[in-house]
């Protein structure tokens, strides 16, 4: 194919036709629901994560109403605790994290001139999960079965039953599950920043937007597992009776505090930076010029990530450490504050280096950064040890948390509402109601929020269910309320403006002459995402590069047709984005969701005390994921290349580090890393709290011997399916078959050896946070050995059905990066359990 | 320039693993600083100060940033047209990366040197 | 010298108590925190308005104005240097500012446990046994004070805003947070963390005293207010408060409040009523009623009369009080 080809528009009207068949999305009132497209799924992850914004705020509304006068009893105490736990669990996990992943899942595809992200089915699986987790948890609260500790769950109210009920493990149940569908999110949004960019969009040209994003995938890499390694500890201890939280069994309720923080506060930046990056996209098209200081913003973004994971203790000023750790991170506190003041001032420049449009979207960006400084020199005053032991868990910090978040989280997604919602569904909003709402808005938060700063010092601690008339505080509590009403008020505006959107008029397409990539996108709605995946040659291609919107139509790129009526992308080098291979990606189908149902079930089956369902529901997850990787990944071309245009041939099959199936493997290893990291943390944790340890008085120890056995059958595995691999790619396919078999073999040996340690010197997990960390620390890695097994079995069996070749190998080069950190896991684990007690 | 005769600090090009040296650093040694001084006074109930161990461990970590940085600002004032350097190009991807990792290392910088204030303006365990 | 005490414990009764500010101190951590916070306040709030006013002149300057050169010196300095210097100099006060008062070891020592939603206090003065308390903190101006702050049940925090900041009492841990009061007076304390159902119910008094006022009352406090073993008494017995309250040597300390000078306490409840004979009647036949979630069982079975007539008897702190 020529590039002259292009110039035959029957030619070019098969072409879409081709396209639009592929890329139709089922229809039916049942079938539509099996869509895994990016334009679809993200669309239900935007609303579903809306609905919870206002559900949240509605619970929000009526604490305020609690708290408008001293002594009221609107609501009691019961109520009012589930009330807040769920405002801020909602907030934070229902509403602001997948709220940025559902964005991404739309943006994310245009931005790069995708297709779509290279795993769509498992976004949906992600959707899923979230709207079944999601309606479990706030559905609780109509059921009075809410949680009630607060967000962040400090035990012991909250392990001890007979203090809380079911409602701490719907949380902790409930949003580990989520947990699960944001690790996925994670996964897929940085594969799809590092391997889904068009050709020539080098690392320097990739918009900001995706920078920001892959910026805090990473870090929802790292921060989300230690909360899924603290919730695996505390369900042990509320469902199986293992003190990790008890004192007086030798637990701690600092370890929780811990590896909850360590999660928190990341989190914070997790829900800024992605509505940053909003700000960074449409500051240039307000500004009508590039933004200024590009690599100023990666530094900004890659500095905050790193500062934020020294933060956490801040939240534990008050707890008691020695004052020379505080310091450490007082001190990492105050510099994250440097990063964030560069991209202020990065946008300020911007501005007037360029010449101002005045629009809808940058008054929402204007006022949220108003209010956002605020929150964040409030920030660096409770950084500071001294003015935190006043200001911490009073109003202060509730006025600190919500400035902040209402100017880092809250607005400038209302300013991507009014700016990408033309992209979205060709309309645009209404310019007079969005100000309207804005100045509603604007006004409420701060008559809301602001007198909570003097509230605080003046003596109100958070959570309080009331307040007694003589502390003086009932005026600027009314302020307060009479603050969250009018911002409801400018929600309400908001609500009302996008439901009348359906009846208004097309919006041009790029009704804001924006320069960046994702204005392609057609407002008749296409699904095939981009005609022609384009060369990129400046960061805004459509401003810089000529006849770029044209050529771009007219199917003049690359991969400008579907001949064998598959959904594909490009798949692209990581640092200079050179075209690598065409991928097939997965269509339509009932597997994702039924596979989120089937965990669901685990988990929600689990809260009920229903063990065998919920194993029930386990193999059957176990199953459906298999049958997906059977049937739908590593799928052997019909041919081995195709041409995608200007005479490139790109294979249609990669393995190893090339491929998205290496990274997924990698991306999802270097979670579970983390997450066993936060369980070996709390066994030195438990060291560093006893004067001896094992403590003295506790006979019981797993010894040498077995954890050592177990430890070498580990690393047999792993070399032998290493020595597979390696063996298998040059061609001795019988070989390689007898090493999988061996590894199968001492990988399910590892599981008894594993376990013998502690089973055989009777070690009992309820006496002891000891035998309890023990037992945690030898069953995660017999886990991990029985999921080896079974990775083992299964590349063995596509061996043997002839679906993998010495040549196509995606599957073993994937196990094998799984098995790399299996041996990771069991020297940890073991060296640990076994080895430690002999040297400390 | 040819290849042979660059000089192995251009020869060392920055890519996006090398962007994160720097802050890693910093992160090294936040860790090492929190976990040391958390350890010793959970297990010694004390806090040596100015330990040599800590200031050998701090002046090194500050080397490798300087150092890193250095590697980077001697790449960003590569040969080419002046800036904003925003070209789809192999050298302006490589400025953009070296910009990136020196801007970093001075922040990482920074970021050492406020860990070790509590050092000197605290230490020790109460 | 009971007359003195008594003297101090009506003039505290007449004010009223809502001094609970960090904004209002009377303790040595506190005031030092407060001129932190002043001059905090000042520099955020005029960061705040320079970073506003800039924002307005770069949205107004006419395109290129500003050179990409230009721009990027603006970012090194307002958003990179300036910054830094301030954050430094920020970190080099606040960072000795976060040393604890030194002590020594003759000083007065008061351990307090985190109940829920009720406070354990303990007195130990150096070389005395201790006295025993409940959800009131006396301290005397111008000496240092260390609290040793615990909990048994769950996470609590220990804060008496005009005093010094917060500190968390953990189960498990003993923290201490040394303080040196400053101006005397009658003030309050709340639980700071989360404890469950009543937490917004769990606050306490604080007086603190004159040194000489204090030592008197400290004195006076070893011996047990007499109680005439009158019906009050009796009921007292029959309902077996002494398996969780004690009263002098009557009954336990490590379930209940200790009621020994309850008639003395200025609140009722951990700092929710006023201490009236009919509020702690009230109290005692239905305690959920005013503290939701609270350990103490109802004794509804109790005639109003009955209850009065404990509830008095409890009052008294000498022969004639608690009519």
């Amino acid at each position: 194919m020529s590039l002259h080809d292009q110039d035959d528009p029957a030619l070019r009207a098969a072409q879409e036709q081709r396209l639009r068949a592929v890329w139709e999305p089922p229809k039916g009132l049942f079938l539509r629901w099996s869509d895994t497209n990016n334009n679809q799924v993200g669309k239900w992850y935007v609303l579903t994560a809306f609905g919870f914004m206002l559900f949240a705020g509605v619970l929000a509304l009526i604490m305020r109403t609690q708290l408008a006068a001293p002594d009221n009893d609107l609501v009691g105490p019961g109520t009012f605790n589930q009330l807040f736990t769920l405002h801020g669990s909602v907030m934070m996990f229902l509403f602001a994290v997948p709220m940025f992943e559902a964005v991404s899942i739309i943006l994310l595809p245009q931005l790069l001139g995708a297709r779509d992200l290279p795993f769509p089915r498992l976004s949906a699986f992600g959707y899923w999960s979230f709207l079944l987790g999601g309606v479990f948890v706030s559905g609780s609260i109509f059921f009075d079965a809410a949680p009630d500790g607060g967000w962040f769950m400090y035990p012991p109210l909250t392990t001890r039953t007979d203090l809380s009920g079911l409602g701490a493990d719907i949380w902790m149940l409930g949003l580990s599950f989520i947990e699960v569908s944001s690790v996925a999110a994670a996964v897929e949004l940085i594969v799809g920043v590092l391997k889904c960019r068009p050709p020539g969009m080098r690392l320097n040209l990739m918009p900001l937007y995706a920078w920001y994003i892959l910026v805090v995938a990473v870090m929802i890499l790292f921060a989300f597992p230690p909360l899924i390694a603290g919730d695996v500890l505390f369900e042990m201890e509320r469902l199986l009776d293992w003190p990790f939280f008890d004192a007086a069994r030798g637990g701690d309720p600092l370890l929780w505090q811990h590896l909850f923080w360590i999660f928190g506060h990341p989190e914070v930046y997790i829900v800024f930076l992605p509505s940053i990056a909003l700000f960074a996209m449409l500051v240039p098209t307000f500004a009508r010029r590039h933004l200024l200081g590009y690599p100023w913003i990666v530094l900004a973004a890659v500095g905050t990530a790193f500062l934020s994971f020294g933060l956490w203790v801040h939240h534990m000023f008050a707890t008691g450490l020695p004052k020379i750790s505080l310091g450490f991170f007082s001190a990492a506190s105050e510099a994250v504050a440097i990063p964030t003041a560069v991209q202020i001032f990065v946008f300020i420049v911007t501005l007037w280096a360029g010449r101002v449009v005045w629009s809808t979207p940058l008054l929402y960006a204007t006022g949220s950064l108003a209010i956002f400084v605020i929150g964040g020199l409030t920030g660096v005053m409770v950084a500071l040890a001294p003015f935190d032991w006043q200001a911490h868990d009073t109003y202060f910090v509730v006025a600190h948390l919500h400035y902040v978040l209402i100017g880092g989280t809250l607005m400038p997604l209302f300013a991507g509402l009014y700016y990408y919602w033309p992209l979205v569904t060709g309309k645009k909003l209404s310019d007079r109601l969005g100000r309207i709402a804005f100045w509603l808005i604007f006004v409420g938060a701060n008559l809301c929020f602001f007198p909570m700063h003097l509230s605080g010092l003046e003596g109100m601690p958070r959570r309080v269910f009331t307040y007694p008339e003589e502390l003086g505080l009932g005026g600027l509590n009314l302020a307060s309320t009479i603050g969250s009403f009018i911002i409801a008020a400018g929600v309400a505006v908001i609500v009302f403006d996008l439901c009348r959107s359906p009846w208004r008029k097309r919006a041009p397409r790029n009704p804001w002459q924006a320069g960046t990539l994702e204005w392609l996108a057609l407002p008749e709605d296409e699904n095939w995402g981009i005609r022609s995946i384009p060369l990129i040659e400046s960061r805004y291609p459509i401003w810089d590069q000529q006849d770029f919107v044209r050529k771009v139509d007219e199917g003049r790129y690359f991969l400008p047709d579907a001949e064998e009526g598959r959904r594909e992308t490009i798949i692209t080098s990581v640092l200079d984005a050179r075209p690598v291979s065409v991928i097939r990606l997965g269509g339509p189908g009932w597997k994702p969701m039924l596979t989120a149902l089937a965990l669901g079930g685990v988990f929600i089956l689990t809260t009920y005390h229903l063990y065998w369902p919920a194993l029930v529901c386990g193999v059957v997850t176990l199953a459906m994921v298999l049958w997906w990787l059977w049937t739908g990944t590593a799928e052997i071309p019909e041919k081995p290349c195709k041409p995608i245009g200007h005479g490139m041939e790109l294979p249609l099959y990669i393995s190893g580090s090339a491929s998205p199936g290496w990274w997924a493997m990698f991306i999802t290893m270097m979670a579970d890393a983390t997450a066993f990291s936060g369980l070996v943390f709390g066994y030195y944790f438990f060291w560093t709290r006893h004067e001896a340890f094992p403590p003295a008085g506790m006979t019981a120890a797993p010894g040498m011997t077995w954890p050592m056995v177990a430890l070498a059958l580990g690393l047999a595995g792993w070399l032998m399916t290493v020595a597979a691999r390696e063996i298998h790619t040059r061609g001795g396919v019988g070989t390689a078959r007898l090493l999988l078999v061996g590894g199968l073999a001492t990988s399910i040996a590892g599981v008894p050896a594993g376990l013998a340690g502690p089973w055989l010197s009777g070690m009992d997990p309820t006496a002891h946070s000891y035998p309890a960390i023990v037992w945690t620390l030898a069953i995660w890695t017999c886990l991990h050995a029985a999921v080896a097994a079974i990775m083992q079995a299964y590349v063995l069996a596509r061996s043997l059905a002839g679906r993998m070749t010495p040549h196509h190998d995606a599957d073993i080069r994937n196990v094998t990066v799984y098995m790399h950190f299996f041996a990771l896991t069991v020297v940890a684990a073991y060296a640990t359990i076994g080895l430690f007690p002999e040297v400390a | 320039m040819s290849d042979e005769r660059r000089k192995w600090h251009e020869r060392l090009n920055v890519t996006l693993w090398t962007l994160i040296i720097p802050p890693t650093v910093w992160a090294g040694h936040f860790l090492f600083s929190y976990l040391w001084a958390a350890i010793s006074c959970a297990k010694e109930g004390a806090f040596a100060k100015f330990p040599t161990l800590f200031v050998a461990g701090t002046v090194l970590a500050l080397a490798i940033i300087l150092l890193s940085g250095w590697i980077a600002h001697r790449q960003t004032g590569m040969r080419g047209d002046s800036p904003p350097h925003d070209e789809g190009t192999e050298i302006d991807r490589l400025r953009f990366l070296a910009k990136s990792t020196l801007l970093l290392a001075g922040l990482s910088f920074v970021g050492v040197l406020f860990t070790a204030l509590p050092v000197v303006f605290i230490g020790d365990c109460r | 010298m009971a007359g003195g005490v008594l003297a101090v414990s009506a003039l505290v009764l007449t004010g009223c108590n809502r001094h609970q500010s960090a904004l209002a101190p009377f303790g040595l951590e506190a005031r030092s925190t407060l001129g932190l916070t002043v001059v905090l306040t000042i520099g955020a709030a005029a960061i705040a308005l320079a970073v506003a006013a800039i924002y307005v002149a770069a949205a107004r300057a006419p395109e290129g104005r500003l050179s990409h050169k230009g721009g990027m010196r603006l970012v090194l300095w307002l958003g990179a240097i300036i910054p830094t210097v301030v954050l430094t100099a920020l970190l080099l006060w606040a960072l000795p500012a976060m040393r604890p008062l030194p002590a020594e070891a003759g000083d007065l020592r008061i351990r307090v446990e985190g109940e829920q939603f009720w406070w354990r206090v303990a007195y130990r003065p150096p070389g005395a046994p201790p006295l025993f308390s409940a959800n009131e903190v006396r301290l005397p101006v111008g000496r240092t004070v260390v609290f040793e702050l615990a909990a048994t049940d769950v996470v609590h925090s220990f804060w008496i805003p005009g005093l010094a900041g917060k500190m968390d009492m953990i189960p498990g841990r003993t923290n201490r947070l040394v303080v040196k009061a400053d101006k005397p007076g009658t003030y309050r304390g709340v639980c700071a963390e989360f404890c469950g159902l009543s937490h917004a119910l769990m606050a306490f008094d604080v007086i603190a005293m004159e040194p000489a006022a204090f030592d008197a009352w400290l004195a006076a406090a070893r011996t047990a207010p007499p109680r005439p073993q009158d019906r009050g008494a009796a009921l007292f017995a029959r309902e077996g408060c002494a398996s969780c309250h004690a009263v002098a040597d009557n009954g336990t300390r490590d379930i209940g409040p200790d009621l020994t000078r309850f008639g003395e306490r200025l609140t009722l409840g951990a700092g929710i009523l006023a201490p009236t004979p009919e509020n702690t009647a009230a109290f005692i036949r239905d305690p959920h009623r005013f503290k939701p979630g609270a350990r103490m069982p109802a004794y509804a079975h109790l005639s109003e009369d009955e209850a009065l007539a404990l509830a008095r008897w409890l009052k008294r702190t000498s022969p004639e009080e608690g009519r």
